[in-house]
């Protein structure tokens, strides 16, 4: 029999898919264009560029394994007893990986994209901003990596809802991911660009970059690691509302716009900061420390933005 | 899958017999004692090294390269070297860095996996850093820093000054946490099936994962914290060199 409810479980599947796969051939096909490009200006550093290029596409690659993943999760555990609330808490699910999925997509390939122009700048250092990019590619893959966890529960516990507050407690969840990862991976891969554009223009700064991204990267994806907090503690700490009345659940998507709009600015802002001082380091390696001090003070003043957030939305959870 | 294995925790609470319970007065076992175990470990391994490998040559080079590591990281951090940073943030690194791989030992879960733990490791980094900067500028100097541009933003530096605790000690806690749900959903997942159990072995994903989630990102997470613990060490420092 048609329901209308089934609409809302296929557009979840379909538009999980869809999000992911747009972003994957966006970035791809900008790795390798960028990879063609540094091939016709150093021809003879032809196979470092086309490893590093094959590399970085596989890890964007990722993105897509793990929304299909998710989406035959959906496809395979369709039960006949599933009501109208189960699919709509489907929604978090969709929120959580197409969000997500989009910017990580297009924006990992921008250290792909540095690291074939850095090799055909560098030939003899193949081997290090091969082993750079590797890093920091796995670091912007965290928030994909968060948004397919918080999904899971997302899916074990929709198979329980009775009540329109608790589908709003679960979109909530899936919201405050998706949103919130968005200005931080934005940060991470600037960030990450930036850096390895440095070790592109003065290798001799490696060792000294090295260090400094480890910590900046640290930093920098802080917030999505706070949304991953308020994320779970909507999953299992706050009590599941029982009244058929949604002011609840209103409260719960609240806390989630809070906290996932209170990362945008300030993932963006910090990733520039950190990129801006990278830069710096490659020109002027003696000068490291001090520069690296002063780009930690300056990230950890526009983290406490988040931190007013943070405590913002754990206040409207906690006491509501 | 039961969904909320994942947070549920053995407690314990004051004797019944006293007839008042609350939450606070309650305390998390399991974490308290693998505390203990991871101390006690840290502890005897830094006798064996003492005792035995130092009397060994290669024994004292490689712990010659480990101390001259911290004493290059402090200095680079503080721009001179001070031997009490030094070794506090030598010792929080340790700390910080056997809590989150205790995974890898049998029997025991991380306990920076609570948020207890990070806390505590927090405010001790915080207490430390605000004792040091009052003893350098003094007592008056402080206290008026907090009032700078005006007396109406005395709140705001306060909350500004406290959310290095959030910070720090919720970063810390997130990752191992994070982490340590994917390791426990990983091997839920693959122990459904013989199949998967056997690819799991043979392919060498569980290695990957194990080395990925555990020793990669809670060695990164303790060397983060130690590095901005210098960092905020060195603007308490700035500070009294530029008045």
């Amino acid at each position: 029999m048609y329901d209308s409810s089934q609409f809302l479980h296929y557009a979840t599947i379909a538009s999980t898919i869809i999000a992911n796969s747009i972003s994957v051939g966006i970035g791809q096909g900008l790795t390798s264009f960028s990879a063609i490009q540094s091939i016709n200006r150093q021809p003879q550093a032809k196979n470092d560029i086309i490893r590093v290029s094959i590399i970085g596409m596989t890890l964007i690659e990722t993105v897509a394994i793990l929304a299909v993943l998710i989406a035959i999760i959906l496809i395979v555990n369709t039960s006949e007893e599933a009501t109208y609330y189960t699919h709509l808490s489907e929604i978090g699910i969709a929120c959580a990986l197409c969000l997500t999925g989009f910017v990580v997509g297009l924006v990992s390939a921008l250290p792909a994209q540095a690291a074939t122009h850095a090799i055909a700048r560098q030939p003899h250092y193949a081997q290090k901003i091969f082993a750079f990019m590797l890093m920091t590619q796995v670091l912007i893959q965290t928030p994909i990596i968060s948004a397919f966890i918080v999904s899971w529960f997302i899916q074990v516990q929709s198979a329980s809802t009775v009540v329109i507050s608790d589908c709003l407690r679960l979109i909530a969840s899936g919201l405050c991911v998706g949103i919130g990862s968005i200005g931080p991976t934005i940060g991470l891969s600037l960030f990450a660009k930036a850096a390895i554009q440095g070790i592109g223009t003065n290798p001799r700064s490696y060792n000294k970059l090295l260090s400094f991204t480890f910590i900046s990267e640290a930093i920098i994806e802080t917030p999505i690691i706070f949304c991953l907090i308020i994320a779970v503690a909507l999953l299992f700490i706050v009590q599941k509302p029982l009244d058929q009345s949604p002011i609840e659940g209103v409260i719960f998507i609240a806390s989630a716009l809070c906290l996932g709009f209170g990362t945008l600015g300030p993932g963006i802002s910090s990733g520039k900061t950190g990129a801006a001082a990278c830069t710096q380091i490659s020109y002027n390696p003696e000068s490291a420390s001090i520069l690296s001090r002063t780009s930690m003070l300056a990230q950890g003043l526009i983290e406490t933005v988040v931190i007013y957030a943070l405590l913002l939305s754990l206040l409207m959870i906690l006491f509501k | 899958m039961n969904s909320t294995e994942f947070i549920e925790t053995p407690q314990w609470s004051l004797s019944p017999w006293l007839g008042y319970e609350h939450p606070f007065l309650s305390v998390n076992s399991e974490i308290i004692i693998h505390t203990w175990i991871i101390m006690f470990l840290l502890g005897l391994a830094l006798t064996i090294i003492n005792c035995v490998l130092t009397k060994t040559k290669i024994g004292r080079f490689i712990v010659l390269h480990g101390v001259a590591f911290f004493i290059d990281l402090t200095t680079q951090s503080l721009g001179h070297f001070v031997f009490n940073h030094c070794v506090f943030a030598a010792s929080l690194f340790f700390f910080i860095a056997l809590c989150n791989i205790a995974s890898i030992i049998p029997w025991l879960d991380e306990p920076t996996r609570d948020i207890n733990t990070a806390l505590s490791v927090g405010i001790i980094s915080f207490l430390y850093v605000q004792i040091y900067s009052i003893k350098t500028q003094g007592l008056g100097k402080y206290i008026g820093a907090l009032f700078k541009p005006f007396f109406i933003m005395f709140p705001l530096n306060v909350i500004g000054k406290l959310s290095s605790i959030i910070s720090s000690s919720f970063r810390l806690f997130g990752n191992i946490f994070g982490g340590s749900i994917i390791t426990k959903l990983y091997f839920t997942a693959i122990q459904t099936s013989l199949l998967t159990q056997l690819f799991g072995i043979f392919s060498g994903f569980n290695i990957l994962i194990v080395l990925f989630f555990t020793l990669f990102e809670g060695l990164l997470q303790a060397f983060v914290f130690a590095m901005l613990t210098l960092t905020f060490l060195s603007l308490g420092a700035s500070d009294e060199s530029s008045h």
